[in-house]
């Protein structure tokens, strides 16, 4: 039997890959370095996300950006307000700078650092429960959703960057301080912050493993491959699709809240249409029906961009985009299947799996 | 703002027909893409972008006279949609999410590719000095290139029904759509219309280009500010040529009353939303052929 | 005994073509109802019908004595209707197994199901139902590489898994072999004792073998109803079947 397929060997790998990732502050000392390796954990929670959504649940959201941005507006207006005062100093610099006079009742709940935290993490999910389940029941699907997704996250994208004296539009909020939880800061630079985002990595995949693992990731990958098929066995497949699309979109918010903890800074590019396609192509990449590989492809990817430069930034996405097309046409399982490919001809000595002759006139006949 | 009085709704009216002239231009091109080959173009914004661009190469290096570019953007750019689809689309037919995640592939090479050739800084497009004026009837202000536009529009959507309905090659594409395989067997080789469907559309993106160069600044990224829209009005539209023009409309006079009404922005984000819901209720879109599956 | 399905004066027009024309049928419980017609009769609407992946334009479907008419695909299916597909449609990137464990849905709730890892009930249910259609040698390969026959039968599985209280079969020796027929005789004949079955066939040899009922279908109207016997012997059935059928 294939290795690739075996669930031991899975977690085995996945331990190996926590392993990794919980150790890095032990060896890394450079606190801009450790900052900059803590997005990249932000980077592994949406790829994870995606690969919940697009690679198990066959939905292609190219808007994943909507989950992110808004938590990320929740998380810098939750740390905005930590350094305002009720009293002497209610509203934020960039409101007074747009001649607002009074704090916006849309912030007014951002006073407490627990309910802020709360409502970044709750309206994307929710937005992704309402939106998911409008679409999935009317079964919008396949390339409409992804087409949906998009169009609605350059809709908040705009609304976003009109609404200037709320979310001070294309300059988006820099909360002057870090995070305050229980009076500690929590230093974005410091190792607890990087441990904090690992430590979330490492649960939300965990968790999304044994999802994906239960009945209902096996369901999800039933309605990816036929959903009319699941219907006619009794479940209600708008149900699932939305309920999986509102857990990629919670893991989004989470990656979120993580990026405005790290960088302390928001701004609607968070919610730029590139940056969610990009996730996609990460997961595209990587393997979008491994959890693991979509990781490790928006490491691979990010870090050769950041390496790179500016100079040759246009090169290198001309060649990344040359890769994706490649990817598509022929590696539609990504660099994890290729690995998948490798080990299954290491165990089999043979190659791994063949069209029969029945097999090609039943796709035929499935068409 | 605010209140609507006459004047101003009149005006916004002619102002939606002129957005709508250039909504439905941008979607022309992706209606037949998508309604006869059925793939989502991703790269349709980037077609548009070259149409653009090959104006500006045309004018500022050869000076081909503004014009003259129009129809030669639509040959430059129909070419190189014909190589694409002959290297990369045709193979994917059948897998509609891998098309639309092949061709967004395609959409950041041609956007880095000009970028890497042109530069990022922004280039602009000559038009004679009678487009750039002016147009004043009664109480209604309108530039005449924007009647351009309108005019462009009316030609190209009435030169492509034509095509469809009234010339052999229409009536090929027509027998494709409904029954590929029936069409196969009274000879007509799908390949050959799919290959020549999807160069004219992009063809059209092209011309589309080199009118938007002259609105806005030709730039790498133009392309994706046209794409969405483009997208919504031939969903909206349910992916006819008959529905993409409806729709254009449609959407065009609500935003530009919407906008009359609040800000440009807001209008944009009420009429996405009106299009949520009423694709929620009508998930085909305004005309769409009943689908048949097994 | 009373019908355990009842259709009332079905209509349904695509466009204002009417394809189904009041059409009426009783089904008894515990006995094999097999649906035949020429193509285009609207077998297969019939099928959509009940199973609700189409809404009739008019008349009544009554199962279990409770209206069932316009209700969603998953409703109907919950209640107790299962549907094997023409074309068979079966899960092709996950494993055999998969595919049954997915059709055994006595929790269909979303929510509840993130917590199900296998339950040892459904495993039981498995293992008899993959033995009962020789499946059990192939439960770990992916359903795509199947033959067409393996197919068919995995298809037939996964409704039993359902546990349904009616299953529809539309056409399900299309394309099997003789030997694969008669096996299916067997498997139809074995089910009986415990279901009810509507099949809808063409091939008339396959339906004497195992039709308690036969039900004509010609241009959306039931044509006629009896015994294998009394349709054969039936005129009309004669003048639509000749030289469009062969049998």
């Amino acid at each position: 039997m294939n290795l690739y397929h075996n669930k031991l060997a899975q977690w085995a790998a996945y331990g190996v890959f926590f392993a990794i990732i919980a150790a890095v502050p032990l060896f890394v000392s450079d606190s801009f370095l450790l900052n900059q390796l803590g997005t990249y954990g932000v980077y592994g929670l949406l790829a994870l996300s995606i690969s919940l959504c697009w690679g198990f649940g066959g939905i292609l959201n190219l808007g994943q950006g909507i989950a992110f941005g808004l938590a990320a507006y929740g998380m810098a207006m939750t740390m905005q307000m930590q350094t305002q005062d009720p009293e002497s100093n209610p509203i934020p610099p960039f409101m007074l700078n747009n001649s607002l006079e009074q704090l916006p009742a849309l912030w007014e709940p951002f006073w407490s650092t627990g309910l802020g935290i709360t409502l970044a993490l709750v309206v994307p999910t929710l937005f992704y429960v309402i939106f998911g389940n409008l679409m999935f029941r009317a079964r919008v699907s396949g390339p409409f959703f992804a087409i949906m997704s998009l169009a609605m996250l350059s809709a908040l994208f705009t609304i976003i960057l009109d609404m200037q004296p709320y979310t001070n539009g294309a300059n988006g909020i820099t909360p002057p301080q870090p995070l305050t939880i229980l009076g500690t800061p929590l230093d974005p630079y410091g190792p607890a912050t990087y441990w904090l985002v690992c430590g979330l990595l490492i649960a939300l995949t965990v968790g999304a493993k044994l999802l994906t693992q239960s009945k209902f990731g096996l369901l999800v990958q039933a309605v990816r491959g036929d959903a009319e098929r699941v219907r006619f066995l009794g479940y209600n497949v708008a149900a699932y699709e939305t309920a999986i699309y509102a857990l990629s979109g919670f893991i989004a918010a989470v990656a979120g809240c993580c990026w405005v903890i790290l960088v302390q800074y928001v701004s609607p590019a968070q919610l730029d249409v590139s940056f969610s396609v990009t996730m996609v192509i990460w997961a595209g990449i990587g393997g979008r029906l491994s959890l693991l590989g979509s990781m490790l492809g928006a490491f691979i990817i990010q870090g050769g961009q950041s390496y790179l430069g500016d100079a040759l930034l246009s090169t290198w996405l001309l060649g990344l985009g040359a890769f994706f097309i490649i990817v598509v046409r022929f590696l539609p399982k990504g660099l994890a299947g290729l690995l998948e490919m490798g080990l299954g001809a290491l165990s089999s000595g043979r190659r791994p799996k063949q069209l029969e002759p029945a097999d090609r006139a039943n796709a035929m006949a499935g068409e | 703002m605010g209140s609507l009085d006459l004047n101003s709704l009149i005006n916004a009216l002619v102002l939606g027909l002129s957005i709508a002239s250039i909504w439905l231009l941008a979607a022309i091109g992706l209606t037949i893409i998508y309604g006869v080959v059925g793939v989502i173009n991703m790269a349709h914004g980037e077609f548009i972008m070259l149409g653009a661009y090959s104006s500006y190469l045309l004018q500022s290096y050869f000076g081909l006279p503004f014009l003259l570019c129009i129809p030669a953007s639509f040959v430059v750019v129909a070419a190189i949609g014909l190589v694409i689809e002959r290297g990369l689309i045709r193979y994917l037919y059948n897998r509609p999410l891998d098309t639309l995640l092949a061709t967004w592939g395609v959409s950041i090479v041609l956007m880095q590719a000009v970028r890497l050739i042109f530069g990022s800084d922004p280039k602009y497009l000559a038009v004679p000095a009678l487009f750039s004026s002016n147009l004043q009837i009664g109480f209604i202000n309108l530039s005449v290139f924007r009647i351009v536009v309108m005019a462009v529009t009316a030609l190209v959507v009435a030169g492509t029904w034509f095509l469809f309905y009234r010339t052999r090659f229409g009536m090929q594409v027509r027998a494709v759509t409904q029954n590929k395989e029936m069409a196969a067997s009274f000879g007509i080789n799908a390949s050959r219309v799919y290959m020549l469907t999807f160069a004219l559309g992009a063809g059209l993106a092209g011309v589309a280009g080199s009118l938007f160069g002259v609105l806005n600044i030709v730039l790498p990224t133009m392309g994706t500010a046209y794409v969405v829209q483009a997208f919504l009005v031939v969903v909206t539209g349910g992916g006819t040529l008959l529905g993409s023009v409806f729709a254009g409309g449609l959407t065009g006079e609500l935003q530009s009353i919407f906008a009359a009404v609040t800000n440009d922005t807001f209008a944009r984000f009420l009429l996405f939303l009106l299009i949520v819901v009423f694709l929620w209720f009508r998930p085909q879109g305004l005309f769409a052929p009943r689908s048949v599956r097994r | 005994m009373a019908g355990l399905l009842e259709i009332k004066d079905l209509h349904k027009s695509f466009d204002g073509t009417p394809v189904i024309n009041g059409f009426s049928l009783e089904v008894t419980e515990m006995t094999v109802c097999c649906v035949v017609g020429p193509n285009g009769a609207g077998k297969t609407t019939t099928m959509d019908l009940i199973t609700g992946r189409q809404k009739p334009t008019s008349g009544t479907i009554h199962f279990a004595e409770e209206d069932i008419t316009g209700l969603g695909e998953h409703e109907i299916a919950r209640r107790g209707i299962g549907r094997k597909f023409q074309v068979p449609a079966v899960f092709r990137e996950l494993s055999v197994r998969q595919n049954l464990e997915v059709a055994y849905s006595k929790q269909t709730n979303a929510l509840k199901n993130m917590f199900v890892f296998g339950d040892a009930a459904m495993k039981r249910k498995l293992d008899e139902i993959a033995a009962l259609a020789n499946l059990t040698e192939r439960l770990e390969v992916e359903a795509g590489t199947l033959s067409h026959g393996e197919t068919q039968w995995l298809e037939i599985s996964m409704v039993l898994m359902q546990n349904p209280r009616v299953l529809l079969l539309d056409e399900p020796v299309a394309g099997l072999t003789e030997g694969e027929i008669m096996k299916t005789a067997r498997l139809i004949k074995q089910l009986k004792e415990t279901n009810t079955l509507i099949v809808v066939e063409h091939d008339m040899g396959f339906v004497r073998e195992i039709a308690d009922v036969v039900t004509v279908m010609h241009m959306g109207t039931l044509l006629a109803q009896g015994t294998i016997g009394e349709i054969e012997a039936n005129d009309r059935v004669r003048e639509v079947y000749l030289g469009s059928e062969e049998h």
